[in-house]
C-alpha cells in the first residue's frame, strides 16, 4: 500500500491561505481538476464536459495517482500533499496548495474519484454526494486519476440559478483549457464538449507550435518570438506583429513561473513596448511567460489564484515592456510578402548599429557632405542563436519603385521599403528623443515665414507651444490670425518648413492622431508624418541608401507610427518556391 | 540634306550639345539632337525644355536640310569613327546615313518638325560680359541655392545687372552667398533683375571659355547667351526675389579673422560627433581663441581650439557645421573674416585680402543653442 502523503493543514496554516469560494461555475471545476492533474505529473489529460459542464465534468489524467488513504483524505478540507507549513507557501511550485478544491467540489455535486498509483495492483473508487461519501471500493485501472463531477450545484439551487447558457459555459471551459495548454506546451490536452473535440493538443515542441494548434496556423504566423532577460526577470513568449494586430479579438495570456494570472497593468506595459507602432484602439495578441525567483512573486493573494503580487512590480513591468520592444526590433518582425511564407531570417535580428550615429547623411540637414555611412561592429542580440545578425551594410538598395517604394536586396531575400513610412519612423524616434531628452534649437531663418491660421489652429499652436519650441520652432503671434516663424527644425534637405508647420497645426487642431497614448507621442507622430518625405518623391541613390541605413538604425525599423509595416519582405525561399526551384 | 564634316568637328559639336539632352524623358524627340545643315555650317541643338543649347560647327554642306537623330547613339558612333571625313546624307524625313572610311551606318531619327522650337530671344541690345566674370560669379554663388522644391524662387540664382556692376545672390533661407563684379565695358542694355536656374549657369560655365565675350539678351521669360557659334537659352524663374538686402546685417560688432584651412579641418573633426540631423556645433570666441565643441546625446562629445584674431565681447554661437564648411570651401582667400552680433543673429563671412575687383560675402543664420 502506498505511503500516505496528504496531511491536514494546521488551522494556523489554513488561515494564512487566501481562501474563498473556488467553485463558481463549471469552468472553475475544470480549472481545479486540471491543475491537480498537472500537479500530479500527468503527461496527458483528457477533459470532457456535457451541457457546458453543468451536467458533467470529467478530468482523466495519467499522473501519479493516489493511494486509498490519500484518496479519502483528499476530500477533507485543507488536506494537501503540496505544502506542510506556511513557509512552504513562499515559492510554491504546484498549482494547488490549499487542499480546498476537491472537498469544495465534492460538496456541491455528485462526485466520483477513481485513482490508482503506479505501484498498486488495485486502485480506489470513491463516490460522494453533496460531500458525503456514498461508496468506497476497489477499482482496477491504469495509474492515474479520473474525477467525474455530475449535477453541479444540485444541492445549492441558488447557485445553480446563476449558471449561464451552455455556450457561455463551454467558452469559459475552453478558455481554462487553452490557458493551461499555453502554460504547458509539453502536455497532451483534449477537451470534449458534448462529444465534440474543442481542443486537441498533442504534446508540442514549442510555444509557437502550441499556439498554432490552439489558434490556427494563420494567426500563429503573425506572432513574433519574445526572449528577454532583465536582471532576475526573464520574459519569453509570443507577441503579435503590429501590422496584424486588430482592434478586436485580442488574446492576452500571462504566466508567471508557469502559473496563469491576470494583470491588466502588465498587459498595458506590453502595449507600451509597441511604442507607437500600433494605432490607438488596436490590441495586439500576446502570450508572455515570465520567470522570476520564487521569492519575488506571491501567488497566494487571490481566491481563484487569478492574480499574483510581485515584490518589484516596476522591474517586472519594465522587463515586459523591454521584452516586447526588443521582439519587434528584428527585421524578422517585418511583414511577410504573403501569409505563411517561409521566413528564412526568422532568427536573424538587425544588428543594433553601434556607430551608425556617426554616419553623415543627406537626410540629416541641408548641405551635408558626402562621407559614406560607417558601420560599427555590434554584438549579436540575445536569442539570435548561431545566425549572424543582418548588418545594414549587407543590404543593397536596388531601385525606387513608382517613387514610393525602395527595393532592397538582403542576404536572404528582398525587402520592399515604404519610403514615407520608413522616414516617418526615423523622424518619430528622433522627435521623441528630442522631446524627452530636452530640446533642439532650431535653424534661424533669413526670411521669417508668415503663416495665417484659423482660430482653432492658433489655439492648437498655443496648446502645443512648448513642444513646438522644443523641436526648434520659434514663432510669435502677428496681428490677429497670423504667426511669424523665425526658426524651424531642419531634419533633412527636402524639408518644407512652412508646409510641415501648416499641416502639423491643422492636424493638431483637427484632433488627428487623437488616440495616441500621450500628448508627446501624439505630437511627435504628427510632426514625423508631416516632416517625412512623401510618396511620389524621386530620391537619389545616395538618399535611398541613407534612408535604409537610418531605418536599420531605428529602434523599431519594421513598423511605422500608424501600425502599418514599413518593410515587406519577400524571402528568397519564397521566390524559389514560386519559380518551382524548390 | 547632305554634308561632309571632319570627325573632330562633329565630336566637338556633339560634346557641346550633349549635356543639354535629358537622360530620361517622356518625350522621345528630346533624346534626339537636332541637326540642321545650312550654308554657314552645321547647327546642332538639344534641349530638356528648360534649357536649350545650340552650336554651329564648320562643315561642307552640299544640300541644306534637317533631321533629328538619337544623341546617345550618334555620340557613341562619332567617338569610335576612324580619322576620316564623315559624310552624312538624309533619306527622307527620319532616316540618315553616316559614312566614314569603310564604316557605314543607317540611323532612324524623327522629323525635325517634332523638335520643340527654341525660345525667341532677340540679341539687338545685348549685355556684353566677359565669360571669366560670369564664371567667377557662378562658381562662388550658385552652390547656395535651395534644393527643396517648395519655393521655386530660392531654387534660382538672382542675377542683378546694373550699368556699372553685376551681382549674383543665392540662398536657401538658412545661408546666402552674394558677389559683385564691376563691369568694365558698359553692357549697353538696361538694368535688370533675373532669376536663373543654376542648371543653366552650369552650362554657361561649361560652354564658354574664360576669354570669350558673352552676349546676353532677354525676352519675356527667357534668357539667351551667345558667344562664337554657341548659344544657350534658359527659362527664367518668375520673381520677385526675397528682399535679401534687408537681412544683411549692418550692425555686427564682433569680428574674427580665421585661417580657413585650420578652421575647416577643426570643423570636419567636430562634425564626426555632431548630430546627423542638425550638424550642430558650438563656437566660442573670446580673447585670441576660437573654441569648438559639440555634444550629441547617445554619441558623445568633442572639443577643439584654434588661435584667431578676435575683437569684441566674448560670444557663444551655434551653427550647422555643414554650412560653415561649405562657405569656407568657396572662400577665395586663406584668411576669412567673420562678423557677429548675437547668438541668434546673422553672421557674415568675407575673404581677407582678396586681390580681385569683385567683392564677395556669405551669410549664415545660426542654429539655436539650448541649455
Ligand atoms: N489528479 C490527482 N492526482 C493525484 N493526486 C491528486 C489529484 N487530485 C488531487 N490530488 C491530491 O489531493 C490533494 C488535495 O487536492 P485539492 O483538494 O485539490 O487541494 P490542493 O490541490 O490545493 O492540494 C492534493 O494535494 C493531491 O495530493
Amino acid at each position: 500500500m502506498t505511503a500516505r502523503r496528504i496531511a491536514i493543514l494546521s488551522d494556523a496554516v489554513a488561515n494564512r491561505i487566501a481562501a474563498g469560494e473556488v467553485v463558481e461555475r463549471p469552468a472553475s471545476v475544470v480549472k481545479e481538476l486540471l491543475e491537480n492533474a498537472v500537479d500530479a505529473g500527468a503527461s496527458a489529460v483528457a477533459v470532457e464536459i456535457e451541457a457546458g459542464g453543468k451536467t458533467l465534468v470529467r478530468v482523466a489524467d495519467d499522473g501519479e495517482g493516489m493511494g486509498r488513504e490519500d484518496a479519502l483524505l483528499a476530500l477533507d478540507r485543507h488536506a494537501t500533499s503540496k505544502i506542510r507549513s506556511a513557509d512552504d507557501l513562499v515559492g510554491v511550485a504546484t498549482f494547488g496548495f490549499r487542499g480546498e478544491a476537491l472537498p469544495s467540489i465534492a460538496a456541491v455535486s455528485r462526485f466520483e474519484l477513481e485513482t490508482a498509483s503506479a505501484g498498486e495492483a488495485v486502485g480506489t473508487r470513491i463516490a460522494a454526494a453533496g460531500g458525503a461519501v456514498t461508496a468506497l471500493e476497489d477499482r482496477v485501472r491504469q495509474p492515474g486519476t479520473t474525477v467525474t463531477v455530475r449535477a453541479l450545484f444540485f444541492n445549492t439551487p441558488a447557485r445553480r440559478k446563476f449558471l449561464r447558457s451552455t455556450r457561455s459555459e463551454v467558452r469559459a471551459c475552453t478558455e481554462v483549457v487553452t490557458t493551461l495548454a499555453l502554460a504547458r506546451p509539453d502536455l497532451g490536452l483534449t477537451l470534449l464538449a458534448d462529444g465534440h473535440a474543442v481542443v486537441e493538443a498533442l504534446p508540442a515542441g514549442s510555444l509557437a507550435d502550441r499556439a498554432a494548434q490552439l489558434f490556427g496556423q494563420q494567426l500563429a504566423a503573425t506572432l513574433l518570438p519574445v526572449d528577454h532577460a532583465s536582471g532576475s526577470v526573464t520574459v519569453r513568449g509570443l507577441v503579435q506583429r503590429p501590422a496584424e494586430a486588430a482592434a478586436s479579438g485580442r488574446m492576452a495570456y500571462l504566466f508567471v513561473n508557469g502559473r496563469p494570472f491576470r494583470d491588466p497593468f502588465l498587459v498595458r506595459a506590453a502595449e507600451r513596448g509597441y511604442r507607437a507602432t500600433v494605432p490607438p484602439g488596436v490590441r495586439p495578441s500576446l502570450v508572455l511567460r515570465l520567470e522570476v525567483p520564487a521569492g519575488d512573486v506571491d501567488v497566494n493573494v487571490h481566491p481563484a489564484k487569478l492574480e499574483v503580487r510581485f515584490r518589484d512590480r516596476y522591474a517586472v513591468e519594465a522587463a515586459v515592456e523591454a521584452a516586447v520592444h526588443e521582439a519587434l526590433g528584428p527585421l524578422a518582425a517585418s511583414a511577410p510578402y504573403s501569409a505563411g511564407s517561409a521566413m528564412p531570417w526568422e532568427h536573424r535580428a538587425v544588428a543594433p548599429p553601434a556607430s551608425a550615429g556617426l554616419a553623415r547623411d543627406l537626410f540629416g540637414a541641408a548641405g551635408g557632405d558626402d562621407a559614406a555611412p560607417s558601420e560599427g561592429e555590434a554584438p549579436a542580440p540575445e536569442g539570435a542563436a548561431a545566425e549572424p545578425p543582418i548588418h545594414a551594410s549587407e543590404l543593397r538598395v536596388l531601385a525606387q519603385l513608382h517613387q514610393t517604394y525602395l527595393l532592397v536586396e538582403a542576404p536572404d531575400g528582398l525587402l520592399i521599403v515604404d519610403q514615407h513610412s520608413a522616414h516617418e519612423r526615423i523622424l518619430y524616434e528622433r522627435a521623441m528623443r528630442t522631446l524627452t531628452e530636452g530640446a533642439a534649437g532650431g535653424q534661424k531663418l533669413l526670411f521669417p515665414l508668415t503663416i495665417t491660421l484659423a482660430p482653432a489652429e492658433l489655439e492648437a499652436v498655443e496648446a502645443n507651444g512648448d513642444l513646438l519650441g522644443q523641436l526648434g520652432y520659434e514663432a510669435e503671434p502677428f496681428g490677429g490670425s497670423a504667426l511669424i516663424v523665425h526658426a524651424t527644425p531642419a531634419p533633412h534637405a527636402r524639408f518644407d518648413a512652412e508646409r510641415c508647420l501648416r499641416e502639423v497645426v491643422a492636424d493638431l487642431a483637427g484632433g488627428r492622431f487623437g488616440g495616441l497614448h500621450n500628448r508627446v507621442e501624439r505630437f511627435a507622430s504628427t510632426f514625423a508624418c508631416r516632416a517625412a518625405i512623401k510618396a511620389g518623391q524621386p530620391l537619389t541613390t545616395a538618399e535611398m541608401n541613407e534612408l535604409v541605413q537610418r531605418l536599420m538604425a531605428a529602434e523599431l525599423p519594421a513598423h511605422d507610427v500608424h501600425g502599418r509595416p514599413t518593410i515587406v519582405q519577400l524571402p528568397l525561399l519564397e521566390l524559389h518556391r514560386r519559380f518551382g526551384r524548390r | 540634306m547632305k554634308f561632309t564634316i571632319t570627325r573632330e568637328k562633329l565630336q566637338e559639336g556633339l560634346l557641346r550639345v550633349g549635356p543639354s539632352i535629358p537622360a530620361k524623358t517622356t518625350l522621345p524627340v528630346l533624346s534626339n539632337i537636332l541637326i540642321e545643315a545650312k550654308k554657314d555650317g552645321l547647327h546642332l541643338s538639344g534641349t530638356d525644355l528648360d534649357i536649350a543649347v545650340a552650336t554651329t560647327v564648320a562643315a561642307e554642306v552640299d544640300e541644306e536640310g534637317a533631321i533629328t537623330l538619337p544623341a546617345k547613339k550618334l555620340t557613341e558612333i562619332a567617338r569610335e569613327l576612324p580619322a576620316s571625313p564623315v559624310r552624312v546624307t538624309s533619306a527622307g524625313e527620319q532616316r540618315a546615313q553616316v559614312e566614314c572610311g569603310k564604316s557605314k551606318f543607317r540611323l532612324l531619327g524623327l522629323p525635325r518638325d517634332e523638335f520643340p522650337s527654341f525660345p525667341h530671344v532677340k540679341f539687338d541690345t545685348p549685355w556684353r560680359i566677359a565669360a571669366k566674370d560670369l564664371h567667377k560669379l557662378i562658381s562662388h554663388v550658385a552652390f547656395a541655392t535651395s534644393t527643396e522644391e517648395s519655393r521655386p524662387i530660392l531654387n534660382g540664382v538672382l542675377w542683378d545687372l546694373r550699368k556699372d556692376r553685376m551681382r549674383m545672390v543665392a540662398t536657401n533661407g538658412h545661408r546666402l552667398a552674394k558677389m559683385d563684379v564691376p563691369l568694365a565695358e558698359e553692357g549697353g542694355a538696361a538694368q535688370a533683375e533675373l532669376i536663373v536656374p543654376p542648371k543653366a549657369l552650369e552650362q554657361i560655365r561649361r560652354l564658354f571659355a574664360p576669354d570669350d565675350l558673352v552676349e546676353i539678351a532677354k525676352s519675356e521669360n527667357h534668357l539667351g547667351f551667345r558667344s562664337e557659334g554657341t548659344q544657350v537659352f534658359t527659362r527664367l524663374i518668375e520673381g520677385p526675389y526675397p528682399n535679401y538686402e534687408q537681412v544683411i546685417p549692418r550692425e555686427n560688432d564682433k569680428f574674427a579673422t580665421v585661417d580657413k584651412i585650420a578652421m575647416a579641418s577643426a570643423l570636419r573633426r567636430m562634425s564626426i560627433v555632431a548630430s546627423d540631423q542638425t550638424h550642430r556645433i558650438r563656437l566660442s570666441f573670446g580673447g585670441g581663441t576660437l573654441k569648438f565643441s559639440v555634444q550629441t546625446p547617445d554619441l558623445g562629445e568633442a572639443q577643439d581650439e584654434m588661435a584667431v584674431t578676435y575683437e569684441g565681447d566674448a560670444l557663444e554661437i551655434g551653427f550647422n557645421a555643414a554650412y560653415l564648411l561649405e562657405i569656407l570651401k568657396y572662400m577665395p582667400t586663406d584668411e576669412v573674416r567673420f562678423t557677429f552680433k548675437a547668438p541668434e543673429r546673422a553672421t557674415t563671412a568675407e575673404p581677407v585680402g582678396w586681390d580681385d575687383a569683385a567683392s564677395y560675402m556669405c551669410l549664415v543664420m545660426p542654429l539655436r543653442l539650448v541649455d
